[in-house]
């Protein structure tokens, strides 16, 4: 079985549930236009979610069909996308990373500033912080449609475009050509690549 | 045996206690931690407050409490959610909204959320 890249997104709770899922599904849509066997959806577990309280969305990537598709958590990810920094106080959000993971957190404050936060930052191989909200110009976008529904104004038009935009900085599984291809806010994908302060640990 | 058993015909092994018994929560109840849930924190300046306990009557998850030793109330970080309810009803203006990220204490740390 081919390796499968794992990402995780954390998000909070109603506020961000749908910015959470286009940012899954930007990921998985991207790798899809470079002819990638995909998956993209929310925990289970976390639905109906509740405000506040956070949630996590997942995507996987494979060069070849995913066989596990039906196991719907991501229990190694080596990619942990967070859309609101201090849920790094709340959760041990490298929960189940393998050794040389990444983290790629939406946030104003130094990498210094978030790494205190982070108890088992040894996993790390790399931290991108990138101030998506003030790219996006907006923290968290009305919520509307659900997994699997249309989503009518296109996805990635608040934070997740640039928050996606800077995790290509760190990763070859999908490339930033293919995420500003999918994105509304194509701008903001650039952007977010431009803005994002990459540190190797 | 009591009265319904016999009146209803329950079979043995259908029959249950009325009721049910849970562990008391006591002040706090540990299955239950929503402090990992907070965003921003409400922050007391105890110059202002009144102890009116406004905020102890508000808070959905009880965490101002008044320590009627020293006189002020004492906030319960591992159960405060953020939610900013007691800084809307507080009458005197003593509490204020700071983010979470601002302070180095009440970390309340899960593994999987509650
Ligand atoms: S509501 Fe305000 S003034 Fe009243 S006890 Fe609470 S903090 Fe003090
Ligand atoms: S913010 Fe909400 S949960 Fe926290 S102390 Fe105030 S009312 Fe209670």
């Amino acid at each position: 079985m081919a390796k499968i890249f794992e990402v995780t997104i954390w998000a909070t709770g109603v506020l961000q549930d749908m910015e959470g899922r286009h940012a899954s599904l930007l990921i998985a849509n991207a790798a899809d236009k470079a002819g990638k066997f995909v998956q993209a959806w929310d925990n289970y577990a976390d639905l109906p979610d509740r405000v506040n309280v956070p949630l996590r969305k997942y995507a996987r990537i494979s060069d070849e069909e995913i066989e596990m598709r039906y196991e719907y958590e991501n229990e190694h990810p080596e990619m942990v996308i967070i859309m609101q920094d201090a849920i790094i106080k709340g959760m041990n959000v490298l929960w189940g990373m393998p050794k040389g993971g990444v983290l790629v957190i939406n946030t104003k404050r130094s990498v210094d500033d978030i790494l205190k936060f982070i108890p088992n930052k040894d996993l790390l191989s790399k931290i991108v912080t990138v101030d998506a909200n003030s790219i996006a110009k907006v923290a968290d976008i009305d919520f509307m449609g659900g997994e699997g529904g249309v989503e009518v104004v296109g996805i990635g038009a608040g934070p997740s475009a640039p928050l996606v935009g800077a995790a290509c900085k760190v990763t070859d599984a999908f490339s930033l050509e293919n995420v500003v291809a999918v994105a509304a806010n194509k701008d903001g994908v650039k952007k977010g690549y431009e803005q994002a302060v990459v540190t190797n640990l | 045996m009591p009265k319904y058993t016999v009146k209803f015909k329950i079979p043995k092994h259908l029959q249950v206690p009325m009721g049910a018994v849970i562990p008391s929560p006591k002040t706090e109840n540990e299955g239950m931690i929503t402090g990992n849930w907070r965003i921003v924190r409400p922050v007391i300046d105890h110059e202002k407050c009144t102890t009116c306990l406004n905020c102890y009557i508000f808070c959905p998850d009880a965490c101002w409490q008044l320590n009627e030793k020293t006189e002020k109330m004492e906030w319960n970080a591992k159960y405060c959610k953020g939610c900013r309810i007691c800084i809307n009803e507080c009458p005197a203006d003593a509490l204020t909204a700071e983010e979470e990220l601002n302070f180095p204490d009440g970390v309340v740390r899960l593994d999987v959320p509650f």
